[in-house]
């Protein structure tokens, strides 16, 4: 047992924490969140020849050669950031997906993620909300039609392209699309913040037989250990907000001074500063463990599944809590704290909510 | 990082098990209650089994009868033991104050008391708090006063645990009562059976003895059987604590991960209007979120040994482990109890008890959990000041 960072994670955490507070300062971040589009194509370019676009794709495919180790490593920073960029859609559950299928248009895409010239996401959610693959309606062959329609489908409006899960037949196919084939549109959905949300509709758009990702029966193949990975990096950027919460809120609660002392010298607050350590520290804690699961292969739904379901909770608790500590202050606008609320609430929901994820833990502890 | 165990380590898990199949816990006599931490019941004879193996000395130093291992054997057995329900009551805390002897007790104290201790034939109980000396221990009075080669000690200490079943208490006592309140302490290994001791048991919520307290009444300590120097008493009673709240939980998640595991098989056999009790989701959901917390803990006490094992400071970490390792175990059996409705309340032995009537009694113990070894007032305090630098609420 060794809980020590390897010296590439540790200098991964430090490069990344210091060109996210140099090119993603938090005033940049909140002048985003007010831009319909709310994405920095500089950035995304800059992320790109850091290499992090590419970081799970193996290095003789052109990639890092990166671990689930190094991912959460970095998706924590990024969380810490609050930096918005669709790096865990495209570099990691899109990345995922394609790295599993190994067909050539996959490949070719996948260089062009690297290179941060092309960006995917994932279209898989319908009116259920739920992030399964059945039931769906979607219906698609391979030649042959797709049509349907996806909710929640993040980024789409900065994608290059949607790998679409669909029904054929009997058979679960995935799809990869370029955003611009005729019969795609892309609305966008208008949420309170966090993650960029689109309804993507289908309508009889032409599949051919090389758009198929996965053989007929073989979408579940790709779809469960993309959307563990996804669950995992969005569990690590919960830990990075919540992280900085922490630090907001320590920060605020040592300055403001009332009646005549500061209000961290308060025991209600100081008691609530060391709920919000203990939900920073299990929850970092359990993401490094189920990412070690998932880098050594003995990857378990249930490591991950209980990373996610814990962090979920524990981080909007230190969000909740943040706002009180925090006072007026932290109900403004101007204020970032909202916004790293609105991160985790969104990351919570992305990959598998809470009872999604605690349903198969109560499976892996034996519940029948 | 690495989560995972050498195959040396997962040899030695093995191999504990097995001790464990070959000698059932329950075949060990019960010489004291189970205060639910998760080392089952106080049992001499089990002790004593676990050192004729060697295995309550194999991490010190071969010059006092050690194997020199490192300290992740010792998370292995006391993790393998709680898993496997064994009644190692008072193991964690032999091993601390032999670390202590080993650390800084004279030689005499050495040669006396680490062989015994090696055998499982010498047991402890601390001599911390007062009746006007909880939360703020640091109003102590106990009283050691130097007389020749001896230590006098007058004073009266309480809610020591196992007390009147031990051999000798570390106590806690004023040398120096001129200096200001955190100096002038010392710490006193007293041996049980000095005339002028008077251990009396308490009975608890449970019907059942654990704290003792003890009357000590001009008790003569040979001198060197002071643990560490005179007067610096306070500074290793803090170093022992944050390490104290680690060696007493660690083994906390095993024991948990056991219960939950029975409450999973009983909602998989109860039959409730029809269905079995897994199926309601409130029961399923509560049983699934205490798991998370359940492996949450765990890794947070695995990540602390591995600090202490590297001698770094674990000061917000294992006061902060500790709080929330006591509220999940509150949690878990305060589900248990709702689980089991109207068979709750019956105990141990008792004609239609269920799950061998433990869930009672670990509900009754779970309650002085947060309150024995710093209250999670007193540790949040503590969490937020010297973990996170909040200034200090001093009273003016």
């Amino acid at each position: 047992v060794d809980f020590a960072p390897t010296p590439q994670q540790q200098l991964l955490a430090q490069s990344a924490r210091a060109f996210l507070q140099q090119h993603c300062p938090i005033e940049r971040v909140q002048a985003l969140a007010l831009e319909p589009a709310g994405f920095a194509s500089d950035l995304w370019k800059a992320m790109a020849m850091l290499g992090w676009t590419g970081l799970l794709i193996p290095q003789e495919q052109g990639g890092g050669g990166g671990s689930m180790l190094d991912v959460v490593t970095l998706v924590e920073e990024m969380g810490r950031a609050c930096l918005p960029a669709p790096f865990i859609q495209s570099a990691v559950v899109a990345t995922s997906i394609l790295l599993d299928a190994s067909t050539i248009t996959a490949h070719r895409l996948l260089s062009s993620l690297a290179l941060g010239d092309r960006i995917a996401t994932m279209a898989l959610v319908e009116e259920s909300g739920r992030f399964d693959w059945e039931p769906l309606d979607t219906r698609c062959e391979a030649p042959g039609r797709l049509v349907g329609r996806k909710l929640f489908v993040k980024d789409a409006h900065v994608a290059s392209d949607l790998i679409v899960v669909a029904r054929g037949g009997g058979a679960l196919n995935v799809v990869l699309l370029p955003v611009d084939r005729k019969g795609i549109r892309v609305l966008p959905l208008d949420a309170m913040g966090g993650d960029k949300l689109f309804e993507v509709i289908f309508d009889d758009v032409e599949v051919k037989i090389e758009d198929l990702l996965a053989s007929e029966g073989c979408g579940k193949d790709l779809l469960a250990p993309a959307l563990r990975l996804g669950a995992l990096a969005r569990s690590a950027e919960m830990v990075g907000a919540a992280a900085r919460i922490l630090d907001l809120a320590v920060e605020h609660a040592r300055v403001r001074v009332q009646s005549g002392r500061p209000i961290g010298a308060f025991q209600a607050i100081q008691h609530d500063c060391a709920d919000l350590l203990r939900d920073v520290m299990a929850s970092r804690a359990l993401v490094q463990e189920a990412a070690w699961l998932v880098t050594t292969g003995l990857a378990s739904d249930a490591g991950t599944a209980v990373a996610k379901a814990f962090s979920t909770e524990a981080c909007l608790r230190v969000a909740r809590r943040g706002h009180q500590i925090m006072g007026a202050l932290g109900y403004c606008e101007e204020h970032p704290l909202h916004l790293f609320h609105k991160r985790i609430i969104a990351a919570g929901l992305d990959c598998g909510d809470t009872s999604q994820h605690l349903e198969t833990v109560a499976s892996s502890i034996g519940l029948s | 990082m690495d989560f995972g165990f050498t195959n040396e380590e997962q040899a030695f898990a093995e191999e504990v098990r097995a001790f464990l199949r070959v000698n059932p816990p329950e075949s060990f006599p019960e010489t004291g209650m189970d205060a639910g931490y998760g080392s089952g019941p106080h049992s001499r004879a089990f002790l004593q089994a676990l050192g004729a193996r060697g295995w309550l000395s194999m991490c010190w130093p071969r010059q006092y009868g050690g194997q020199e291992l490192p300290m992740m054997r010792k998370l292995i057995l006391l993790e393998e033991l709680a898993a496997g329900g064994a009644p190692f009551g008072p193991l964690a805390g032999c091993d601390q104050v032999a670390d202590a002897i080993i650390g800084y007790g004279s030689e005499a104290l050495r040669r006396d008391v680490l062989p015994r201790i090696a055998r499982g034939d010498a047991t402890f109980w601390q001599g911390f708090s007062e009746p006007g000396a909880g939360s703020d221990l640091l109003a102590l009075k106990t009283r050691a006063r130097r007389d020749g080669d001896h230590y006098v000690v007058d004073g009266h200490k309480i809610w020591s645990s196992h007390a009147g079943i031990a051999d000798y208490g570390l106590v806690l006592a004023r040398t120096d009562p001129s200096a200001p309140r955190h100096r002038g302490l010392s710490m006193l290994v007293v041996d049980n059976l000095l005339p002028g001791m008077d251990i009396r048991p308490i009975r608890n919520m449970t019907g059942k003895v654990y704290h003792y307290e003890t009357f000590i009444d001009n008790v003569r300590v040979p001198g060197d059987y002071l643990l560490g120097r005179e007067n610096e008493g306070f500074a290793q009673l803090l170093r022992g604590l944050d390490t104290d709240r680690f060696w007493g939980r660690f083994y906390k998640p095993a024991s948990m991960r056991r219960i939950l595991g029975q409450l999973v098989d009983y909602a998989n056999a109860t039959m409730v209007r029809g269905a079995p009790l897994s199926r309601d989701p409130v029961i399923r959901r509560r049983l699934a979120e205490v798991a998370t917390d359940i492996a949450a803990v765990r890794i947070l006490f695995y990540r602390i040994g591995w600090m202490i094992e590297h001698e770094m400071p674990v000061t917000a970490e294992s006061p902060l482990a500790k709080v929330m390792a006591d509220e999940t175990g509150q949690k878990l059996m305060a589900l248990g109890m709702d689980m089991l409705g109207s068979y709750a309340p019956l105990r141990e032995g008792s004609r239609w008890t269920q799950l061998g009537g433990h869930i009672q009694h670990l509900y009754q113990t779970s309650l002085g959990h947060t309150i024995a070894g710093g209250t999670s007032e007193i540790l949040r305090t503590t969490i937020a000041t010297r973990g996170l630098g909040l200034p200090a609420d001093k009273v003016r």
